[in-house]
């Protein structure tokens, strides 16, 4: 066996344990249900397809030099045989237990169902099943290691197309009703929950051929710029009036659900630039935020709340007559947060990085536990929370309607977003780059470490306690079941996926990891598996995020613990970068 | 900034010089220590508890605190030779007992729980161990491998990926359920020691851990490849000079910390009986606890620490918070857990039989 065969055999292996793994955790079946083109193929075989097609990709790739390592087809081929072997082979056996030594498999592995068998066999009998997957395989790999073959523009404008196809496919329901609020018929598009075929066509051609464009004038900024009249400075200004304008009209072209998403989109954005602060600029990895977030949902809540002890009618003597209005509470809310991020950031800051992250967990589990707690119920509400949290009130609108808090929840998104670029080009901002690169150093060139931190972790509190404070309005309750370890997880996710540091990668992280998986409902069961993935592989990928930010980018590609470095090698990885 | 009055300076310069840290670590003790006297002293008066209570809890704290020991050797092997915290050691725990129970299952089907208890309680060790082992060195493999020399927050941050990942992989495969492991009968009841009953499972629980302890004692300080280890933890790149595999001595850590992860996966179950996907994660960060208490990287310390943890689990919400009136203290047990981790770190972060690591700190 040449090693090339090898290497081919081995990726095809690891291949059809992923679909496997796929088929195990319950995705395949889970997916199954959404359409890509409505009554012809279906998620779980193009994910199927597309997991061949990548690791025949992959094992087709040329070797160094430009010079072939192996024929591209046969590798890609033989990846993509052997992966659909290996997932035929394994059904067979499967399906033999099941029928054959009747053990019910079902009662340990959850998700081997019959429908997925039938899933994984096409239908057919066991064996023709298997054989079917193997030339599936064999198809997706041959078909994808032979790009390879193709020119860069050709195979990248393919690639554009069959993603501009998946992407457009699976948002669909959401288009759809983006289309029908602008009054824009689009049935040729778009049929239930799946695309048409001559919709398919129509997104892989449109753009395919826009990148085939763009290509030939050297990328679409060059493309724009192309245009008379236009220059760079004028462009970012179009492009962000635009974006405005966009965000403004968005609630009006999509129904309800979708405007309450992107009000939740729009909190995650604030929990994000708030997390950002703390993670991005000082570099304090706070694994605890949700205590932050849930200070302010309880602030707002004891406030504000009919059925807070402060205000609620049952207690004899409220401290606070009637309803504190919403806009009263925020600036208490933020103060208390400001304190209790001093509080709980003062004793542990000359803890190391890793150390620094599990105390802040445990202080966020700490806050849950006692919230939870009897003991304190008189006061949170125990598990049940607090309830009837008053609306905000703005000019007498009904602010309980998402399309309406969209906007206050975006006005204040916006605001964290320009005071985030202020203090990151400020000098503050430069004391914590510094900070986080060299504390040693930043304190002998006389940045005042604690001070810095303590304010990074005020400054982060006092935007998570905004993003609590609307939460709490937003559902009119606060109970300590919003506010789990998940919450911290799910918002460090957002930051990572982004960009750590980089502003607008919260933007787009929020969007990503918030967004899509609400609008997907197939995907919503399996959004922490993919949560944990996504941290996973952008660590080892791209730590550096979707969206970089350049100078965390240099610092994370500059090794940690360089050995004993001489003068030499120190020179020499000075020269790499 | 010139023309400021010379009060206004004083007071800047008092801002700035005055110890915030300090002062808020001082408050914090004395706070804590006047809320633990007074809660204890006011629980004693009463006299709620009779000894054998006391006893009783203290013994369940003990068989507790062996399990979390027996973890934490996982987290501090690991932390010995990568520094890095790994931070889903608790998911290999739980994939190790939670496998195992779908054997148990079986095991009691055919009624070998009842017939041939030690055979079985073996078979399920063993299934748990190798289970876990095999999720702990395809983690090292896929999630930490590839970061070798990245900086320290990027595999804590994997970790945490890792972590979800795979509670969410084992409530793919065994569904969301939480399950009841069958009983073994043989384990059920009390033993007397003298006149004074333990329970069975504590029993089997502490004298298991002190087993799995003494084994790990002596492959780390006897056997060539606890030498490697050691020798990777003190310098990676001398020990491969040296002639150690560092990659297949990192594998192995990683195997022996699941391996025992995964026995105490089982000691776990004979406690608490049941399994779910969500498990290990708070006996994960107790561990943690329990390893940064008594010192990270000290295989003595992981065991001093559980046994602390344990204890004051099970004693301290009932000794310190019910006097102090506080309405069922035990709810607040992840605060002790929790509030130990944080207290440990703030005044000895080195913990008992660690050495406080300075020039690691970033």
């Amino acid at each position: 066996m040449t090693p090339e065969l090898r290497r081919s055999v081995r990726q095809g292996l690891i291949g059809g344990a992923v679909v496997l793994y796929l088929a195990s955790v319950g995705m395949l079946v889970a997916f199954d249900a959404r359409a890509i083109i409505t009554n012809v193929v279906n998620f779980a075989t193009v994910l199927i397809v597309i997991t061949f097609a990548a690791f025949g990709y992959l094992a087709g790739r040329p070797g160094k030099g430009g010079e072939p390592a192996q024929p591209f087809l046969l590798a890609g081929a033989v990846t993509g045989a052997v992966a659909g072997a290996t997932v035929g082979v394994v059904a067979v056996l499967v399906d033999f237990l099941i029928t054959g030594l009747e053990w019910d498999v079902r009662s340990m592995w959850t998700s081997v169902s019959p429908t997925l068998m039938e899933l994984l066999s096409f239908g057919q009998s066991p064996i023709v099943g298997a054989l079917l997957m193997t030339l599936l395989g064999f198809t997706a790999g041959l078909a994808a290691g032979s790009l390879h073959l193709a020119t860069t523009i050709t195979r990248k404008v393919i690639l554009l197309g069959l993603m501009a196809f998946v992407f457009g496919a699976l948002g669909a329901p959401l288009f759809k009703v983006m289309l029908d609020g602008m009054h824009i018929p689009n049935r040729w598009l778009f049929d239930r929950d799946g695309l048409t075929i001559t919709g398919a066509i129509v997104l892989f051609a449109a753009f395919g051929l826009a990148r085939l464009g763009s290509f030939r004038v050297g990328g679409p900024r060059q493309a724009l710029l192309k245009v008379p009249g236009t220059s760079e400075k004028n462009l970012r200004w179009v492009i962000s009036v635009l974006a405005l304008l966009g965000i403004a009209v968005l609630p009006w072209i999509v129904n309800d659900f979708v405007s309450d998403v992107l009000g939740f989109v729009g909190l995650y954005i604030l929990l994000g630039l708030g997390l950002n602060i703390v993670v991005g600029f000082a570099g304090l990895l706070d694994l605890g935020y949700v205590a932050f977030y849930a200070v302010g949902a309880y602030s707002v809540a004891i406030l504000t709340a009919r059925s807070s002890y402060l205000v609620g009618g049952s207690v004899t003597a409220p401290a606070v007559a009637g309803y504190t209005n919403f806009w009263v509470a925020v600036p208490i809310t933020i103060l208390i947060a400001v304190v209790i991020g001093v509080a709980i950031g003062a004793p542990v800051l000359r803890l190391r990085g890793d150390y620094l992250a599990i105390v802040t967990l445990g202080f966020g589990e700490i806050i849950r536990t006692l919230v939870l707690s009897d003991w304190l119920k008189a006061k949170f509400g125990g598990p049940q929370g607090l309830t009837e949290v008053a609306a905000v009130p703005f000019f007498g609108l009904n602010t309980r309607d998402p399309q309406i808090l969209y906007y206050l929840i975006y006005a204040f998104a916006g605001l964290a977003l320009f005071i985030s670029y202020r203090l990151k080009t400020s000098r503050v901002g430069r004391a914590w780059a510094a900070m986080r690169e060299d504390e040693d150093i930043a304190e002998g060139m006389g940045v005042s470490v604690i001070k810095y931190k303590l304010l990074a972790f005020a400054t982060g509190a006092a935007v998570g306690s905004l993003g609590g404070a609307f939460f709490a309005a937003k559902l009119s309750v606060a109970n300590p079941g919003s506010f789990t370890l998940l919450v911290s997880i799910n918002v460090l996710a957002v930051v990572v996926l982004g960009g750590i540091g980089s502003i607008p990668g919260v933007v787009v992280g929020s969007l990503v990891l918030v967004g899509l998986p609400e609008l997907l409902r197939e995907f919503g069961e399996f959004r922490l598996h993919i949560y944990g993935a996504i941290l996973i592989a952008i660590m080892i990928l791209k730590p550096e995020g979707l969206i970089p930010d350049k100078r965390r980018a240099l610092e994370l590609h500059q090794p940690d613990h360089q050995p004993e470095k001489s003068v030499l090698s120190a020179e020499a990885t000075e020269g790499i970068q | 900034m010139t023309t400021q009055s010379a009060a206004g300076s004083r007071y800047r310069l008092f801002l700035e010089r005055f110890p915030v840290r300090r002062f808020v670590l001082v408050l914090l003790a004395l706070v804590i220590a006047y809320g633990g006297a007074a809660g204890s002293i006011a629980t004693l008066r009463a006299g709620r508890f009779s000894g054998e209570v006391w006893a009783n809890l203290f013994i369940s704290g003990v068989a507790r605190g062996s399990v979390y020991a027996i973890i934490a050797l996982g987290y501090t092997l690991v932390y010995g030779i990568l520094f890095i915290i790994n931070f889903a050691h608790g998911e290999v725990f739980m994939a190790g007992a939670f496998t195992a129970y779908f054997v148990a299952v079986g095991l009691a089907s055919k009624g070998m729980l009842e017939s041939n208890p030690i055979i079985s309680i073996g078979i399920l060790f063993v299934v748990s161990s190798l289970v876990s082992m095999g999720v702990a060195i395809l983690l090292e493999r896929i999630a930490y491998r590839p970061l070798r020399g990245a900086p320290r927050l990027v595999p804590l941050i994997t970790a945490i990926g890792a972590s979800l990942f795979l509670q969410y992989t084992f409530r793919g495969f065994y569904g969301a359920n939480a399950r009841a492991y069958p009983t073994i009968p043989a384990i059920q009841g009390t033993w007397e020691i003298g006149s004074f009953p333990v329970q069975k499972v504590h029993l089997i629980s502490i004298l298991g851990a002190v087993a799995l302890w003494l084994v790990l004692f002596w492959i780390v300080e006897r056997t060539r490849v606890g030498r490697e280890m050691r020798a990777v933890g003190e310098d990676r790149e001398i020990a491969a000079l040296m002639g150690v595999d560092v990659d297949r001595t990192i594998v192995f850590t990683f195997g022996i910390g699941g391996a025992l992860a995964g026995a105490a996966g089982i000691l776990y179950v004979f406690l608490f009986n049941q399994v779910i996907f969500t498990m290990g994660f708070f006996p994960g960060l107790k561990a943690f606890t329990a390893a940064v208490l008594g010192g990270i990287g000290s295989i003595t310390g992981a065991a001093l620490g559980g046994l602390i943890l344990g204890i004051l689990e099970t004693v301290g919400p009932n000794l310190f918070l019910d006097g102090a009136g506080v309405p069922s203290p035990n709810q607040l047990i992840p605060i002790v857990a929790f509030g130990i981790l944080v207290l440990v770190l703030i005044f000895l972060p080195g913990g008992f039989l660690g050495a406080p690591d300075d020039k690691s700190r970033a």
